[in-house]
């Protein structure tokens, strides 16, 4: 309703309506409001009632929290809000999309010195990943999007390379996609992916297949789970939901010097002499 | 409207992935992965993923032909039935059965190649019955049973992965066995060590802990060498050798003869990285070696296979999980037609036809007598065509015409023949030297069994009724000897038929189509109804008792290159076709990655020669000539060219040679000289 804002029929604005009602709510001294919070059994009678109400973790101590709505502002929690709204009810972190980057609560440190009011799990992975590898042993792994999201420029690339080195042709990810309306065009065009060849040009195959479905990805999985060489092509799609793709591969293929150089070079890494051939024809078109 | 899902195996190469083929209203509309696969888990490689495209293709022969004024003209099935038994029959009673000869095939099921063996033992009367396993795993199974008794992977694919060193010698297998490589890759992230002997830089070598880029044809000796260097650092397993081999001193004496030195100079290897791959493969608890055609396809093709059992005993890497010495079968029921007897010299179960006791048993089953001399191999059979005591050929889904080596020499020996039958799904090359062809099934149109490389044998279903007025093959072969006055053919269904073979042959004794269709998987030796199949071969003992040493020395190619033909010519596949293509060069999605063949040639050569990527150039050799497109690359050997088989535009078996394993009978495919120059049309 009060996104709707005007209310029929008188009119009125919504938030007009709304907004002393929520205050009423939120002070009177026998409310207590709990977000993200399902009720699970109600039992007993009218002024006799028991409720079973199931909080689910935020990762946020709500006593602590001031609003200030900084983690929201950070790439990583599933707030992004439009400007100026930081409703702290729905700061939260969603566990299936963290990849544990931990500047969430970077942001809330900075912005709560003394009481931060992200603390518990979330914290504890930031400064696991802090951690000197020996002192890591034995204890939580990372998982893969977090490892390769602390990685250094080139040991990215390097693993990007060897990865998808792999690559078969099998077509199995992208036939598999749900959201990729297949038209036969990029993976099928010859100027920049040379039919018959295993494995086929490396990274651009793969980076014409991520940028291809990059908006409408729904990290279903399914390219990962129809990889008969077991690349980890999910990865890719959720560095690429919370990084600029060319962090993902260090490389972007728009049209400035620096990043065709980055491309020529990535290409060029391949051993056979004819890679390089969608690189020439580029700059020829251009 | 009817729709189902039909579970059925992959027609391609030997990993026997399973997967459901999509049936609406008695069309195939396409193919889904199967999940709950062992071996693919979901994920087939880009020709099971097209596997259907070809099914339903408008080439597909939809009745019997007959060649009359050198064209083909439809007939019915009776009109090629009579034609078939008064020409077969005729050919028996003038020239004796042994005029007659039989080709089975390893793209048809178990079922088939055994009716098609007890065709021509029972009805024509002949040994000469064989297929194309003579030109890629003969040496494997004369090398094998040699060494251990049975001559079969010794361990099941899964578990490749559990392995801490792999040895891949002469296979592709990225390319051709798409699903193993994943598993070697596997191995590989869990830490296993991984070393690859290749003439070509194949994509599984960028992986490769140890790369050897050996000289085709020197197998014997890089294996031999590695063998010096492991016994020079005693790291070989002497308990097991004690316990379970013989013949070791004989080995020992011989190996001695290979010091390191000596093995690179003729290997072309380097030193280091040869006493590294000894290293790893000595030190490891759980040794695997894979090879294929690079092993095989040589005149030292058994010498090969036995180095590689040599080298896997003298480290105890047999007998156990994730060890073993693994042939790669390349094609989807190889394993099976040979397990079947469709080899001149063995009934089923690789039961000797020259052996008294296992002949009376078939010989009480069919109520026949049946010959005793060995039959001729498929290389034999075109000799003896050309010489003129083989008079007619019933071919089941075979393409000589591509796959057989020197295609001139098989094109002169086919129409020579008095009477040739080719049965196919498609008119293949050689099928248009046939008097009269027959329209087969496809995989999708009939029930059957196929036996993967690993020895598992796995349920193909019907997914659609045949085509046009094509016929299972079983039901053509059984309609046939039924017709020539066989007995015992008169089947109903598939199952029979595995009834007969499991009640025949020991090894498959306790498999029924009732407990494949309950999901066991089973792998032959499987010796009751209650015996759950045999992941691994050799545990306690060898099938012959104790494992046999070799002592084998190496041998030279049978033609080296020289002043005139200065390359060595090596064959191969590559990923996106199968074989002679008779069914993937129709899959659009398949033929538009790789439309024609190619010459690898290494770059340095090629500037030597002034050849240009992608410039048409000419290959020629003492028995043919091509012309063919030039693929430069680092990736080969100088002094060493690659062409793909698959295309008859450009057959690199024009060139190949009739050279062949003494023994095995197989070709050498991997090894002969050729001369490349600039000048073709274009160039």
């Amino acid at each position: 309703m009060a996104q709707l804002d005007k209310t029929f029929p008188t009119n009125d604005c919504a938030m007009c309506i709304l907004a002393p009602k929520m205050i009423e709510a939120n002070s009177h001294p026998n409310i207590e409001l709990l977000t993200y919070s399902e009720i699970e059994k109600v039992s007993g009678e009218a002024g006799n009632f028991k409720v079973k109400v199931k909080k689910k973790a935020t990762y946020v101590d709500w006593d602590k929290c001031t609003g200030c709505g900084e983690c929201s502002q950070t790439q990583l929690t599933d707030v992004k809000e439009s400007e100026g709204e930081t409703w702290v009810d729905r700061i939260r972190i969603d566990e299936a999309s963290c990849i544990q980057c931990g500047d969430c609560t970077q942001a809330c440190v900075e912005e709560n010195k003394e009481k931060h009011a992200i603390t518990n799990v979330a914290f504890e992975r930031r400064s696991f990943t802090e951690l000197p590898p020996e002192e890591r042993k034995g204890r939580e792994p990372e998982t893969l999007a977090q490892r390769i999201a602390l990685m250094d420029e080139k040991s990215r690339m390097d693993f990007w390379q060897r990865e998808l080195s792999k690559c078969i042709k099998c077509f199995g990810c992208r036939d598999v996609c749900p959201v990729w309306i297949y038209d036969g065009a990029e993976l099928e065009d010859a100027e920049w992916i040379k039919p018959g060849q295993i494995p086929p040009a490396v990274p651009l195959f793969q980076i014409i297949r991520a940028y291809r479905i990059a908006g409408l990805c729904v990290n279903c999985g399914m390219c990962e789970e129809a990889c008969p060489m077991d690349i980890p092509l999910r990865a890719i799609h959720q560095l690429m939901w919370r990084q600029p793709p060319e962090s993902v591969f260090e490389i972007i293929p728009g049209l400035d010097a620096e990043t065709k150089n980055k491309l020529v070079q990535a290409v060029r890494k391949q051993p056979k002499a004819e890679k390089k051939q969608p690189a020439a024809k580029r700059e020829r078109r251009k | 409207m009817n729709s189902d899902f039909v579970l059925t195996v992959c027609p391609f190469c030997g990993c026997g992935c399973q997967f459901y083929l999509q049936v609406l209203d008695n069309e195939i509309t396409g193919v889904v992965p199967c999940k709950t696969d062992e071996i693919s888990e979901g994920k087939p490689c880009i020709k099971g993923r097209n596997s259907a495209d070809f099914i339903n293709h408008p080439d597909r022969l939809k009745s019997p032909l007959a060649k009359r004024n050198g064209k083909f003209e439809p007939i019915s099935w009776d009109e090629a039935l009579n034609i078939l038994t008064k020409q077969l029959g005729e050919k028996k009673q003038k020239y004796g059965a042994d005029s007659v000869g039989v080709l089975a095939s390893a793209k048809c099921t178990n079922e088939e190649n055994f009716l098609m063996m007890k065709f021509a033992r029972a009805v024509i009367g002949t040994n000469n019955v064989d297929h194309c396993a003579r030109l890629c795993h003969a040496s494997t199974v004369v090398g094998l049973a040699k060494a251990f008794g049975s001559g079969a992977m010794t361990n099941s694919i899964p578990e490749v992965e559990g392995s801490d060193c792999i040895f891949l010698i002469g296979s592709n297998t990225i390319e051709q066995h798409p699903l193993i490589g994943s598993r070697v890759l596997r191995a590989k992230e869990k830490g296993a060590k991984l070393i690859v002997a290749d003439p070509r830089r194949t994509p599984i070598v960028q992986f490769a802990d140890v790369y050897l880029p050996h000289k085709p044809g020197t197998d014997v000796c890089l294996l031999n060498g590695i063998m010096n260097l492991i016994l020079s650092w005693d790291l070989a397993d002497k308990d097991f050798i004690a316990q379970r081999t013989e013949g070791f001193e004989e080995l020992e004496r011989k190996v001695k003869e290979y010091p390191p030195e000596k093995v690179c100079e003729i290997t072309g290897v380097d030193q280091a990285a040869l006493e590294n791959a000894a290293r790893i493969y000595g030190e490891a608890e759980r040794a695997s070696i894979l090879y294929a055609m690079g092993i095989t396809q040589h005149t030292t093709g058994v010498d090969n296979v036995e180095s590689c059992a040599n080298l896997a005993m003298l480290t105890g890497n047999i007998g156990r999980e994730s060890t073993g010495v693994n042939p790669l079968r390349g094609q989807n029921n190889v394993q099976g037609a040979c397990d079947m007897g469709a080899l001149p010299n063995v009934y089923s179960g690789y039961q000797s036809v020259t052996d008294g006791k296992a002949r009376a048993k078939f010989e009480k089953a069919w109520g026949v007598k049946l010959p005793e001399k060995v039959g001729l191999t498929v290389t034999e059979m075109t000799d003896a065509a050309l010489k003129g005591s083989l008079k007619a050929m019933y071919i089941m889904g075979e393409n000589p015409m591509l796959s057989d080596p020197d295609i001139n020499h098989v094109k002169k020996a086919l129409s020579s023949l008095d009477f040739l039958v080719v049965q196919d799904i498609f008119l293949s090359e050689t099928a248009r030297f046939a008097h009269v062809v027959l329209p087969g099934c496809s995989f999708a149109e009939k029930e059957g069994t196929f036996t993967a490389t690993d020895r598992r044998v796995q349920r193909v279903r019907k997914a659609i009724e045949p085509i046009g007025d094509s016929k299972p093959d079983w039901l053509i072969v059984s309609e046939l000897a039924k017709k020539m006055g066989g007995k015992g053919f008169d089947y109903k269904s598939a199952e029979e038929i595995m009834e007969e073979i499991a009640q025949l042959t020991p090894s498959y004794a306790g498999i029924s189509y009732e407990r494949l269709d309950n999901g066991e998987v089973l792998a032959w030796p499987c010796a009751s109804k209650e015996h759950p199949g045999t992941r691994f071969l050799h545990k306690d003992a060898f099938v012959r008792g104790k494992g046999r040493f070799f002592a084998v020395d190496y041998k030279e190619p049978a033609e080296l290159p020289n002043k005139e033909y200065p390359f060595i010519l090596t064959t191969g596949r590559l990923m996106f076709q199968y074989h002679t293509g008779t069914m993937t060069r129709r899959v659009p999605a398949l033929e538009r990655e790789l439309p024609t063949g190619f010459v690898e040639i290494n770059t340095r050569d090629a500037k030597k020669l002034s050849i240009a990527q992608g410039e048409k150039v000419k290959v020629k050799s003492r028995r043919g000539e091509i012309e063919i497109k030039a693929l430069v690359t680092d990736g080969i050997r100088p002094g060493v060219v690659f062409i793909p088989f698959h295309f008859a535009e450009c057959a690199a078996n024009e060139l190949t040679g009739r050279n062949i394993d003494p023994e095995a009978k197989i070709p050498e495919f991997k090894v002969c000289a050729v001369k490349v120059s600039k000048g073709g049309k274009h160039g």
